[in-house]
């Protein structure tokens, strides 16, 4: 189906998001909780748009799980969108004022300053939810948000180190804003206060993944073809090989 | 079916008049019953007690009818059994009658100014019949909807309930016919039906006293969206604070599959529906749909983006029509009657009746029917009797945490969807909180959003994080330190949240801002630019004072103070008269003084609502403090 993104005319398939289309049609739009492994969550709204569906009256939408439709118009930079992220902006930048990566970056594109005081300087977290979103679909959702409203936070059960946490670091990889610390050693990665052994490569000696990670692949039955001793890339190296030699 | 008793003993069994009682009422007029049953069989005729649901005046609860005789009685204790039971079929016993500003007795419900102004048709059996016993129901014509609906085309049921006019009662009013329709149009299968008894709305109780009284009119109205839907999987959830209402609600399931009006062969009809009740999750999101399927589904209540509506995918992915209790309760009566003559009633716009549950400073609280059209001063003034202690009328907070508070100028103002919505206020779940004089505006924003506050579900960042900043902001207006820019600030962030926010809740979190911005902007102001609370409401800013011309002296400001910031002085008496003469002609000379130490007042207000002099004055705390 045809679109118009900022007057550019897109092509697209049923079932796809107007983020995605719009990326690939080289207009970026702003978001911090997305990730385009994982099914959108709409939570942060920076990625809002003004969209037009053919016939019907103008939304503000976010555009990372608004479905494209036939003779759909989308505005990405308008006046309104432009006030309305501001505001968002100021919000999260308050609610985690130490937070890395591209929050600071659009503060600044958008000429945000933090006006309000917060209430944890130090705080980075801005509750997108991407690491509970990636435990539960890579791992066994041992990370939650727990209570809700203003009190909302991102926990293990009980506050406790989570027993069933596999340390795959996924949270920590897709966390837009640092706050999941995870420290590998070499030897061993610390993460939610729970310490686990890393596997070594037996082709490169790097080591690569933690034990609970390869008995849960193993388990889910992921990659049954693959052989999960082997670090990815000496994996697809060997793979490489044996295609060139069959 | 039951041989039918001459005369009934009604005892309301609601959740209001059990608090008061309600239960020991029915034991003693039981007891009471059996006592006088030898002398009164003959001539009075066999008397039958029944517990019923709700008559709504919960306020003078317990209240016990007499049917037919259409006698009722208010505020009844254990102690009052003998004289009822004496008073069936004969003289009415007096000092349990409803009384009215001209103190005269009034028999009759229809008499009663509260009931007089109501009409009846969700609520039409609630307080008539006993909700546990299904044989009651079936005598006030029930299931004969569903009977009817089973010969009927699917078709033909959709477009009798889009001829109503029947709006979605939970509070977005979306048509209810049309919602059947759509979710009709989609091939998937399996569909699902959900009843929404999450009722959150601070002091709305209809749907709970609709579930309690009357469930199997909610039932019936959901086995009727079943079928037109093609369902045959339905879901009540309801809040899990309301005990009585899913004892009942099981109950009244059972029965219903009992006598084959659910299960594998509705009535013979070879139409399938299996109906569970699920306990709500007990936080105030699960009310918005999509919260509530997640929270079916057994994940978090969290609302979703809505591009796709729930009639296309909605519980696991399905076609899902979800249906407020109240909506539901008028399906069977659409049904019997015919959409032409539930359309009889109510505005252009929204047809039919609608539950309120009027509350606050009014003379006469509770549950009230009226037609949509109704207006605001015949709520108030007609079925409520009137502001409490006549003092004047403020305002009137409507639709719960999502509606705003509507000014004196707009009482004239002809209660629906659309009026409510042109004036930043909402028909909502149905609360309607009326405030008088003495009620501070800007503190009143401050509680809905502080409630907000803990009930967002935290998902979104404008409901999450601007609903926390406007709380702040709030908070320091009350306090007396606000800024200059606090309501440009709260202005924007309301606009955000309206705009940005992710569900239903979010984008109507600001309109108890919005609204007293609108019409209250000046109690904003005092606040702020003279750190004076007009209401006098605001501990910060006030301090009770007693007005010694005005004052008599009663004590009674004395005997409320709960933190003994009311001091009594020494009688003037002669002595202290510098003037000897004059202290003879004071009449108030001999009697004590009243002075509230300003340090120790807590502003509360007790003083004041004792006085009936109206001796007791709040006034800005720093005048007297400087």
């Amino acid at each position: 189906m045809r679109l118009t993104i900022d007057g550019v005319a897109c092509e697209a398939e049923a079932g796809e998001f107007v983020k995605a289309v719009a990326e690939r049609a080289g207009i970026t739009i702003p978001s911090i909780c997305h990730h385009s492994a994982l099914p959108g969550l709409a939570a942060c709204r920076l990625c809002l748009v003004e969209a037009t569906p053919a016939g019907k009256r103008t939304e503000v939408v976010t555009s990372c799980v608004y479905p494209v439709s036939e003779g759909l118009q989308v505005v990405t930079m308008s006046e309104r969108i432009q006030r309305l992220r501001r505001t968002v902006l100021k919000l999260l930048i308050c609610r985690a004022p130490a937070a890395e990566g591209r929050l600071a970056e659009y503060c600044q594109e958008y000429g945000v300053q933090n006006n309000f005081t917060p209430p944890d300087p130090d705080e980075k977290c801005i509750l997108c939810g991407l690491c509970v979103k990636a435990c539960e679909e890579l791992g066994p959702a041992a990370i939650a948000t727990v209570m809700r409203g203003v009190d909302k936070q991102i926990q293990s059960a009980f506050a406790e180190a989570p027993t069933d946490c596999i340390g795959c670091s996924s949270c920590a990889k897709v966390c837009p804003t640092g706050k999941i610390s995870c420290t590998d050693d070499g030897e061993s990665r610390v993460i939610w206060g729970k310490r686990f052994h890393l596997e070594k490569c037996p082709v490169c000696g790097r080591p690569f993944a933690t034990s609970e990670e390869l008995a849960w692949l193993t388990h889910r039955q992921v990659g049954e073809s693959l052989d999960l001793t082997l670090c990815p890339s000496c994996r697809a190296q060997q793979a490489a090989k044996q295609s060139v030699r069959g | 079916m039951a041989e039918v008793a001459l005369r009934q003993l009604l005892v309301c069994c609601g959740t209001g008049c059990l608090a008061n009682d309600a239960r020991a009422v029915a034991d003693a007029l039981e007891t009471a019953l059996q006592d006088a049953n030898l002398d009164i069989s003959v001539e009075r005729g066999s008397v039958e007690l029944k517990r019923t649901g709700c008559n709504g005046f919960c306020e003078r609860g317990p209240i016990v009818k007499i049917h037919p005789d259409d006698v009722s009685y208010y505020r009844v204790k254990p102690e009052h059994a003998e004289s009822i039971v004496a008073s069936i079929g004969a003289e009415p016993y007096k000092p349990l009658l409803f009384r009215g500003d001209d103190k005269q007795p009034v028999t009759r419900q229809v008499d009663n100014p509260f009931y007089a102004h109501q009409t009846k048709i969700a609520l039409r059996n609630i307080g008539q019949i006993d909700p546990l016993n299904i044989d009651d129901y079936l005598q006030a014509g029930g299931y004969l909807a569903l009977q009817k609906a089973l010969l009927m085309p699917t078709d033909e049921i959709i477009a009798a309930v889009v001829a109503s006019g029947l709006r979605g009662r939970g509070g977005a009013g979306f048509p209810t016919g049309i919602k059947w329709r759509s979710a009709n149009s989609y091939p998937s299968l399996p569909r699902y039906v959900v009843c929404n008894g999450d009722e959150g709305d601070p002091g709305a109780f209809m749907d709970r006293s609709i579930l309690e009284g009357d469930p199997h009119s909610v039932i019936e109205g959901l086995a009727i969206a079943a079928l037109a839907v093609g369902a045959e999987q339905g879901f009540l959830y309801i809040r899990d604070e309301y005990g009585l209402a899913v004892k009942n609600v099981a109950a009244a399931l059972q029965a219903a599959a009992d006598c084959g009006y659910l299960g594998d062969d509705i009535c013979g009809s070879g139409r399938k529906l299996s109906l569970e009740i699920v306990r709500g999750g007990g936080a105030f999101v699960c009310g918005e749909s999509t919260a509530l399927m997640s929270s079916i589904e057994g994940y978090v209540g969290e609302p979703r983006a809505k591009y796709i509506r729930s009639v296309e995918r909605g519980l696991w992915g399905q076609p899902t029509v979800l249906n407020n209790v109240e909506t539901l309760a008028n399906v069977p009566y659409i049904i019997t009657f015919g959409g032409a003559e539930y359309a009889k009633v109510g505005t252009a716009g929204s047809k039919g009746t609608k539950v309120f549950s009027l509350v606050g400073k009014v003379k006469r609280s509770g549950l009230v029917e009226v037609p949509m059209g109704v207006t605001l001063r015949s709520l108030i003034y007609d079925v409520g009797g009137g502001i409490a202690q006549d003092r004047p009328f403020k305002a009137i907070q409507t639709g719960g945490p999502s509606g705003g508070c509507l000014p004196e100028s707009l009482l004239d103002l002809e209660v629906d969807f659309e009026s409510l919505l042109e004036h930043h206020a909402m028909v909502g779940s149905g609360g309607m909180i009326v405030m008088d004089d003495r009620s501070c505006m800007v503190e009143v924003a401050h509680y809905y959003v502080d409630f907000l506050c803990g009930e967002s579900c935290g998902k979104c960042t404008p409901c999450r994080e601007g609903l926390r900043h406007m709380r702040d902001i709030l908070a320091g207006i009350c306090a007396g330190h606000g800024q200059p820019s606090d309501i440009d600030e709260l202005e924007e962030l309301a606009f955000c949240l309206q705009e940005a926010a992710l569900c239903a809740l979010g984008k109507t979190a600001a309109n108890p801002v919005l609204s007293t911005l609108r019409y209250f902007r000046e109690e904003f102001e005092a606040h702020l630019n003279e750190q004076r609370c007009p209401a006098g409401v605001c501990p910060s800013l006030t301090v009770m004072q007693v007005d010694s011309e005005a004052c008599t002296a009663c004590g009674a400001c004395f005997k409320a103070c709960p933190v003994g910031a009311v001091h009594q002085l020494a009688a003037v008496g002669a002595a202290a008269a510098v003037d000897e003469h004059q202290a003879g002609n004071d009449k108030k000379a001999d009697k004590p003084r009243y002075e509230v130490d300003v340090m120790a007042c807590t502003a509360c207000g007790s003083c004041r609502e004792a006085c009936r002099f109206e001796a007791v004055k709040a006034v800005k705390k720093e005048a007297v403090c400087a």
